[in-house]
C-alpha cells in the first residue's frame, strides 16, 4: 500500500531518516513508535506530500507518489487523511464548517448530507454550530477524525493524536479508531512513543530510533523482541 | 535540509514590484553619485565640514535613546508588571505622542516657552531636540520593553522570587531576560532621531539631517547630498544588521498582550510615587501640549483658528485618503513579506525592507526625486504615486512585523491540514490565515495609516507642486506664519490625528473581538 524505499531526510543539516526504506499493509493499523526525534512524524509528513524527502522514493498504491526529490503527486491527490498532533482545528469555521471545507461537492444539499451523516457517526450533531474552542477535548478528536474521514480517504496519517487525552478517554477514541478502521477500510499509520497506546491498537509496530527502524512485527513479536534498544524502550 | 513546498509567483511579482518602484531609486541614486566627475572634490568636502556635524547628530541621537530607553522601561515595567490603576487607560494614552507628526510636539513646546518665559531660546536648541524627541520617542521603547516585559512566563520570576528579594529578582532575572528588547529599543530611538527632520529645522537647529536638506534643496549640491546620506545610511544600517544578529527574530513590534501568564508586582509604599510619575509623563507628553497649543490658538480670538482652518480644509480630504490608500499598500506588501518570513522562512525580502527603513526620510526622498524625475518616470514623479511610493517604501518593515508575529503564532497545521484536503493557495490564504491575523492586519492598517498621515521627512521632499496634505501645509505655511496661525493649524492637525486614533482604536477594538476565535 505505502512503500518507503532508501529514504534520506535532514532537516537544518541534521539527518533524521537515514537510508530508511518501509512497507506499509493495506487495511491495517501499524504504528511507529519510538521517543522524540526519531523521525516518526517526519515519515508522516513525507508520506503526505508536506515534505519531500533528500533521496528515495515513496510509493503509494504502486503510484511513484516523490522520487528524486521531486513532488509527483501534490498531497491532496494522494487520497490522505492527516490528523495533526495539535489536531489544527480552523478555529474560526464551526464544527459544521471545519468538515464541509474540503468538500468540492458543489451541491448545498449534498455537502449537508455527508457532513451530517458524519457528524451523526461521531456523535457531534448537536454541535455542529459550535466552534472549536467550544468543544471538549476528545469531542475535537472526534471533529478532527470526522474532517479528515469526510473526503473518503483510503489511508489515515495520525500523529500522536491523543497525547493530550486522559487515559479514559484515550481507551474511548482508540476504540473510536479500530472501528472506523473497520468501517472506512482505512489503512492507518499511527505515530506515538506510548508502547500501551500501540499495544491497545497496533495491527503492526514499527520500532524507531535515531531515524532507523529497530524492528518490526506485530504487538506479540515486539513484546518478545530480542533487541536491546526495544526491550529498553519497552521498560519506560 | 528539509524542502519548503510552494512557492507562488505572485509573490514573485510583488517583490519585484516593490523592488523596482521603492528599492530602485536608492540603487540609481547611490549609482550615479559613485559615478560623478565631482566625486574627489566633494569626498573633500565631506571631511572638511561634515563629521563635526554627524558626531552632534550621533551625540544627540545618543542621548535621546538612553533617555527614552530610560523613561520607556519605567513606564514599560509600571504599565507591563504591576498593579498600577488605570493601566489600560495609560497604556493607550501614552502613545499618542508616537502617532503624531514630531513637529507638532515641537510646535507646542515652543509656545509653552514663550507664553510662560516670553522666550524661546532655551527649547530653539539642542536642548530642546532632545527633550521633544525624548518625549515623542519614549512610547516607542515603553511599547517595545512592555511587551517583552509582558512575555516573560510567570514561572521564571516566581521561581527566583521563593529564593531571593523582589529587588534582586528585578535586576537579576527581568531585566536580563528583556535585554534584547532594551537593545532593539535603543537602536531603533537612534536611527530615528538621528533621521528626524522637522524638529532640529523647527528649531533651527543645524544637524546632519539638515544640512542635507540644505545642500540638496538650497544650494542643489545632489552629489555631496547624496555623499553625506551615504555616512548616516552606513551608521544606520550597520546599528540596525548588529541589533538584528544580536536579537535574531525576537518580536520586537508586538501590539498583543497574548502569550503566557505573567507575573504582576504590587507596588505597596511606592504606589502614589508611581502614580505621580505616569501623571507627570500624561501631562508633559500629551495634556499640556494639547492645552498649551489650544490657548495660543485662541489668545486673542477665534480668527486665527478660522484662517488655520481654512487653510487645512482642502488637505483634509487628501490627506485623509492618500494616507487610506498607503495603509492599504503598505498592508499587502507587509502581508506578503511576512508570509514568505514566518511561513517560508524567506527572509530576503524582510532585509530589504528593513534596509529601506532604515534609510533616513530625507535621503529616501532625495532618491526618489532622482530616479523618477526623468521624462520616461514623470506620471509618477509629478503625481500622488510618488508620495504612496514614499509611504510604502518607508513603512512596509512596521507592517510586516506587525503581521509576521500574528502569522507565527498560527500553527502551520492549520494550513498544511487545508493543503491535505486540496484546498488551493489562494483559498487556503483568503479562508483560513486572514481570517486569523484579521485583528493583526487592522492594526497594521492603523499603524501604517496614522504613520502615513504625518509623514513629513521624506514628503516634504517630494511633493508635487500643488500638493495640497497637511503636513506639507504647516509646514511650509509656519516658516513665515504669526505664532498664533502655527499653533492654530498645529492644533487642528492634532485634534484631527486624536480623532482618527480614538475612532480607529474603537473599530480596531471590535474586529479584535469579533475575529477572536482562539480564545473564546
Amino acid at each position: 500500500m505505502v512503500n518507503l524505499k532508501n529514504i534520506t531526510h535532514y532537516y537544518d543539516n541534521k539527518s533524521v531518516l537515514n537510508n530508511l526504506s518501509l512497507n506499509i499493509e493495506e487495511n491495517q493499523l501499524t504504528c511507529l513508535l519510538g521517543g522524540s526525534g526519531c523521525g516518526k512524524t517526519t515519515i508522516l509528513r513525507l508520506i503526505a506530500g508536506l515534505e519531500i524527502p533528500e533521496s528515495g522514493q515513496i510509493t503509494i498504491d504502486n503510484r511513484n507518489v516523490t522520487e528524486k526529490q521531486k513532488l509527483i503527486i501534490p498531497p491532496h491527490e494522494r487520497n490522505i487523511g492527516f490528523i495533526f498532533q495539535d489536531l489544527a482545528l480552523w478555529p474560526h469555521f464551526t464544527v459544521y464548517k471545519n468538515i464541509a471545507f474540503g468538500l468540492t461537492e458543489r451541491n448545498e444539499d449534498n455537502v449537508r448530507n455527508t457532513v451530517f451523516n458524519m457528524l451523526d457517526f461521531f456523535g457531534l450533531q448537536e454541535y455542529s454550530n459550535k466552534y472549536p474552542h467550544q468543544l471538549s477535548g476528545g469531542q475535537k478528536q472526534l471533529l478532527a477524525i470526522s474532517r479528515a474521514l469526510v473526503l473518503k480517504p483510503k489511508i489515515l496519517l495520525m500523529d500522536e493524536p491523543l497525547s493530550n487525552l486522559d487515559v479514559k478517554l484515550k481507551r474511548k477514541i482508540l476504540e473510536h479508531i479500530r472501528k472506523i478502521k473497520q468501517d472506512f477500510k482505512l489503512t492507518i499509520i499511527y505515530v506515538t512513543h506510548d508502547h500501551k497506546e500501540a499495544f491497545a491498537i497496533a495491527d503492526k509496530i514499527v520500532v524507531l530510533d535515531k531515524g532507523k527502524i529497530e524492528e518490526i512485527g506485530t504487538v506479540e513479536e515486539i513484546k518478545k523482541s530480542n533487541n536491546k534498544f526495544v526491550q529498553y524502550f519497552l521498560e519506560y | 535540509m528539509g524542502r519548503k513546498l510552494t512557492t507562488h509567483p505572485l509573490s514573485k511579482v510583488i517583490n519585484l514590484s516593490f523592488i523596482f518602484f521603492a528599492v530602485m531609486p536608492i540603487v540609481y541614486t547611490l549609482g550615479i553619485a559613485l559615478f560623478d566627475d565631482s566625486l574627489l572634490y566633494n569626498l573633500q568636502l565631506i571631511e572638511k565640514e561634515t563629521f563635526t556635524l554627524l558626531a552632534k547628530s550621533c551625540a544627540i541621537a545618543f542621548t535621546v535613546s538612553t533617555l527614552s530607553t530610560l523613561f520607556g522601561t519605567i513606564l514599560g515595567f509600571l504599565l507591563y508588571k504591576t498593579n498600577i490603576l488605570f493601566r489600560s487607560f495609560f497604556k493607550l494614552v501614552l502613545l499618542i505622542p508616537l502617532f503624531i507628526s514630531p513637529y507638532i510636539l515641537a510646535v507646542a513646546w515652543k509656545d509653552f516657552f514663550f507664553l510662560f518665559f516670553n522666550t524661546t531660546s532655551f527649547i530653539s536648541s539642542n536642548t530642546g531636540v532632545i527633550i521633544v524627541l525624548t518625549i515623542i520617542f519614549t512610547p516607542l521603547a515603553m511599547l517595545i520593553i512592555g511587551s517583552a516585559l509582558s512575555n516573560i512566563s510567570s514561572q521564571l520570576e516566581e521561581n527566583a522570587i521563593m529564593t531571593t528579594n523582589i529587588r534582586n529578582v528585578i535586576i537579576k532575572i527581568t531585566l536580563p531576560l528583556i535585554k534584547p528588547a532594551l537593545i532593539s529599543s535603543f537602536v531603533l530611538i537612534f536611527i530615528f532621531s538621528i533621521s528626524e527632520f522637522s524638529v532640529p529645522a523647527f528649531f533651527g537647529v543645524k544637524v546632519f539631517t539638515t544640512e542635507i536638506f540644505t545642500q540638496f534643496s538650497a544650494f542643489y549640491n545632489h552629489t555631496l547630498a547624496i555623499f553625506q546620506s551615504l555616512l548616516l545610511i552606513f551608521i544606520c544600517i550597520s546599528l540596525l544588521y548588529l541589533d538584528r544578529k544580536h536579537i535574531g527574530n525576537s518580536p520586537f513590534l508586538s501590539v498583543s498582550d497574548k502569550g503566557m501568564k505573567t507575573k504582576n508586582y504590587s507596588l505597596k509604599n511606592v504606589k502614589a510615587w508611581s502614580m505621580l510619575f505616569l501623571f507627570s509623563w500624561f501631562l508633559i507628553s500629551v495634556l499640556l501640549p494639547f492645552i498649551i497649543l489650544f490657548i495660543q490658538s485662541f489668545k486673542n480670538d477665534a480668527s486665527k483658528f478660522i484662517q488655520a482652518f481654512e487653510l487645512l480644509k482642502p488637505t483634509f480630504i487628501n490627506s485623509i485618503a492618500l494616507a487610506f490608500f498607503g495603509a492599504i499598500l503598505i498592508v499587502f506588501i507587509g502581508f506578503s513579506a511576512a508570509y514568505q518570513s514566518a511561513v517560508r522562512s524567506r527572509k530576503s525580502f524582510d532585509w530589504i525592507l528593513l534596509v529601506i527603513f532604515a534609510i533616513p526620510s530625507t535621503i529616501y526622498g532625495i532618491s526618489l526625486i532622482k530616479f523618477y524625475n526623468q521624462p520616461e518616470l514623470n506620471f509618477i514623479y509629478s503625481s500622488y504615486a510618488i508620495i504612496l511610493i514614499a509611504y510604502v517604501g518607508k513603512f512596509s518593515f512596521i507592517s510586516s512585523k506587525l503581521i509576521a508575529n500574528a502569522i507565527k503564532q498560527i500553527p502551520n497545521s492549520l494550513d498544511e491540514a487545508a493543503q491535505v484536503e486540496g484546498i488551493t493557495f489562494f483559498s487556503r490564504i483568503q479562508k483560513i490565515l486572514i481570517p486569523i491575523i484579521m485583528p493583526s492586519l487592522f492594526t497594521a492598517f492603523i499603524i501604517s495609516f496614522i504613520f502615513s498621515l504625518g509623514e513629513l521627512g521624506t514628503t516634504i521632499m517630494i511633493y508635487p507642486p500643488g500638493t495640497e496634505i497637511m503636513p506639507i501645509k504647516v509646514f511650509t505655511i509656519m516658516a513665515n506664519a504669526p505664532q498664533s496661525l502655527t499653533s492654530s493649524m498645529t492644533l487642528i492637525v492634532f485634534s484631527i490625528t486624536l480623532l482618527l486614533i480614538t475612532s480607529l482604536y474603537f473599530i480596531v477594538k471590535f474586529f479584535t473581538k469579533k475575529f477572536s476565535f482562539v480564545n473564546g
